[in-house]
């Protein structure tokens, strides 16, 4: 054998044996096992699929019986969620619970400090601006599911048909939109304005994220809230030509309306969080099946590159579990075991927050009828690229409830003209924060 | 000596079904209502007495007060028409020569008969721009009228409320028109009044309390309106404070804040109570 050879062998193990280490880093760390007696736990999900990572877990856990519960998505489930603990009964074991309202549940009262169970240990397995939003200093009050970082779908064969270019700011998605009224005659729009419900609009305040405006800062003693900051009021006016122009339509969400409408290419982009590609996949007829593509979310020209969050959830274990500990293995199970992570990725459309969740190599599938939805592209890919570029420091207040049952109603009195958009968000800082501070908070 | 014990209490003692459950299930919510309204929680954490104050504060809401607008516009406007039908139709099948009093008597009371909450489903799919069949009759006009548009919502509902009640109504004011003697009829005619002249000059006048009766209960009914706005938010936006329950309902189970919701609830029996109590000394102003 030659010495030469030898060496290079030498040298690939070692190459291989360290990266492999790398990996390993984060799946060193072992999921907790479980030895109490059997249980069967309540949980209340909304995640399309999710059933399929339960079974998995039952057969990982066989003492740990699921009973799985899908109440409604968002605020409908936020509702029947608070006056569930407000009750002192009715609610379940485990709940997801996306990050924006994390912090009104944790202030409420409702939800058990994992840390003295050990969740702490766990915190290497997630991507770390994850685990502050579930945290308050030591106490960890949910385990991170997902994320939802932004960028913008477009059907490539509406923008083809009527001569778009792929916007790469803000200014170049209204030339575009204005060209594309022109030539269709108002028919087409550029795209969909969501509004019409407080589980609808949190994409709108993703835009002012992006944008790199803020809603709340706290100091550690007192907030302050910023609603109505130049830089959010300059993202309004902007949506507000959009849809005053008609270059936006406003249906609602998830509504067949919305469905149809982008089916049929009468819609021609949306902007998409990690999670919706896989709802417009299964959703969409099929039409432009194929057609549609992901790029990453314009920007204000001038600035930097910059991406914003919609949604993404967490699991809680709220006080009313008679097996808190039991239900946090299964919250951590589900979100930081890669089997899991990854079929809520294919089922779910979950851009995952644990880490290894993230680097495991079938999230590059291409052959999943999403990325085929997709004309082949590597969606997945795509979101990761946005996530890179999110400013992780966006801070949500326990209020947050309030906020986004009255950003929808000022939004729908926007849409119909009956304020100016910008106006609107003046009346919302005022109302949310008289809100605030009559439910005793130390708000400016 | 047992005898007369036993008749003291005999009355309470067959009362005591209804009072027991009336006691159970309407004085004491409303009495547990007030003591909520007295106090200030914020979730879990333990009440705090304040007094009044959640009543000072429901006096700065506008949006309870534009909701109480929103109704007195709408009692105004639907009140009118519904009441006006509802006389209408009364007359109608209080007239002895017509053949089909019976069938037109049933078929404007069915609606009553429907719970409310399923009456605002089926509007509401009727209503929908993609599930409604009569879509496609008024497309063939050319229109694509939107009834769920924001614009159109208040319009959608008082045509669902008056076709709910315009028969309970009827029925009220039919029944006042049943207990008028018959010997005014043949007085009337004897002097020579015609049909319009004794529904005028006869009928309306003596069955003006059936009336108030009726208007009452409206202004009750439209201060309470909860059931078909809340089932059509499944279907389109509905502003959380279109009416006062909607919002006291929004208030308590979305904000998670019963206090202020009892103190709301309070101030709207209150303000209930006031304008029925004004408009009946007024009507009775207007008999003598």
């Amino acid at each position: 054998m030659n010495k030469k050879f030898v060496v290079v062998v030498l040298l690939a193990l070692v190459f291989v044996l360290s990266v492999s280490m790398i990996f390993a880093q984060s799946s060193s760390i072992q999921l907790p096992k479980y030895n109490g007696p059997a249980v069967t736990l309540t949980f209340w999900s909304w995640v399309p699929g999710i059933s399929n990572s339960i079974a998995k877990f039952e057969q990982a856990y066989p003492k740990i019986k699921i009973n799985y519960v899908n109440v409604g998505a968002n605020f409908t489930e936020y509702n029947k969620l608070l006056t569930a603990l407000s009750a002192g009964s009715g609610a379940p074991d485990v709940a997801q619970i996306e990050y924006q309202v994390l912090p009104t549940f944790i202030s409420y009262g409702g939800l058990v400090d994992l840390s003295k169970y050990g969740a702490n240990n766990y915190k290497p397995l997630f991507v770390p601006w994850t685990w502050g939003q579930v945290s308050r200093g030591n106490a960890v009050y949910a385990i991170p599911q997902d994320t939802g970082p932004l960028a913008l779908a477009y059907n490539k064969a509406i923008f083809e048909k009527y001569g778009l270019t792929v916007p790469k700011t803000w200014e170049e998605f209204l030339n575009d939109a204005k060209k594309l009224y022109k030539e269709s005659k108002g028919q087409v729009y550029m795209t969909n304005f969501n509004a019409k419900g407080a589980s609808n609009v949190n994409w709108l305040v993703g835009l002012f994220w992006a944008a790199g405006g803020h809603l709340w800062t706290y100091n550690g003693n007192t907030w302050t809230q910023t609603i109505n900051s130049p830089i959010n009021k300059r993202v309004i006016n902007y949506w507000g030509k959009m849809v005053d122009n008609g270059y936006a339509s406003t249906y609602e969400p998830f509504t067949s309306d919305w469905y149809n409408n982008l089916s049929n290419g009468k819609i021609a982009s949306m902007i998409s969080a990690a999670w919706l590609p896989l709802l417009l996949a299964n959703n969409l007829s099929k039409q432009y099946a194929g057609q549609w593509r992901i790029v990453p979310l314009p920007y204000f020209a001038g600035e930097k590159p910059t991406s914003g969050n919609w949604g993404g959830s967490t699991d809680a274990v709220t006080i009313q579990s008679k097996h808190p500990e039991a239900a946090m293995i299964f919250a951590l199970w589900l979100n930081a075991n890669p089997l899991s992570t990854t079929l809520d990725n294919e089922n779910g459309g979950l851009f995952p927050a644990a880490i290894s969740g993230l680097k495991d190599p079938s999230m590059h599938n291409t052959s999943t009828k999403t990325d085929q939805f997709f004309g082949g592209q590597d969606v997945n890919q795509a979101f990761f690229n946005a996530s890179n570029i999110v400013n992780v420091n966006f801070t949500w207040a326990p209020w947050a409830n309030y906020f986004f049952n009255s950003l929808a109603n000022y939004m729908n009195d926007a849409i119909n003209g009956k304020m100016a958009w910008d106006q609107a968000l003046d009346q919302l800082q005022t109302s949310t924060l008289n809100y605030a501070k009559n439910q005793g908070f130390n708000v400016k | 000596m047992k005898k007369i014990k036993t008749t003291k209490f005999l009355p309470f003692i067959f009362l005591s079904p209804f009072l027991i459950l009336f006691g159970l299930f309407y004085i004491a919510p409303l009495i547990y209502g007030f003591y909520l309204s007295l106090f200030h929680q914020y979730g879990l954490r333990p009440p705090v007495f304040i007094g009044f104050k959640n009543y000072l504060q429901v006096f700065n809401d506008t949006n309870f007060w534009m909701s109480i607008l929103n109704m007195t516009k709408f009692f105004l406007i639907q009140g009118s028409i519904m009441i006006g039908l509802a006389l209408i139709f009364a007359l109608y099948i209080d007239n002895q020569k017509n053949r089909f009093r019976g069938f037109f008597r049933m078929v404007y009371y069915i609606p009553f008969a429907i719970p409310t909450a399923i009456s605002g489903i089926l509007w509401g799919f009727m209503y929908s721009k993609s599930m409604s069949p009569f879509q496609s009759i008024f497309g063939i006009f050319g229109l694509h009228p939107d009834f769920l548009a924001s614009n159109a919502l208040f319009w959608s509902i008082i045509n669902i409320v008056t076709w709910e009640w315009t028969g309970y109504n009827m029925i009220i004011i039919y029944s006042g028109l049943q207990s008028i003697p018959r010997e005014l009829y043949e007085a009337a005619h004897i002097d020579g009044a015609k049909r319009f002249d004794i529904i005028r000059y006869v009928k309306i006048p003596l069955i003006i309390p059936s009336l108030i009766l009726s208007i009452v209960f409206t202004v009750i009914g439209t201060f309470q309106i909860f059931n078909e706005p809340y089932v059509l938010e499944s279907m389109t936006f509905i502003s959380p404070h279109f009416t006062p329950n909607l919002y006291i309902y929004t208030t308590a189970f979305s904000y998670g804040n019963f206090n202020f919701a009892a103190a709301m609830a309070i101030v709207l029996a209150l303000v209930t109570f006031a304008v029925s109590m004004i408009f009946m000394r007024f009507a009775g102003f207007k008999e003598e």
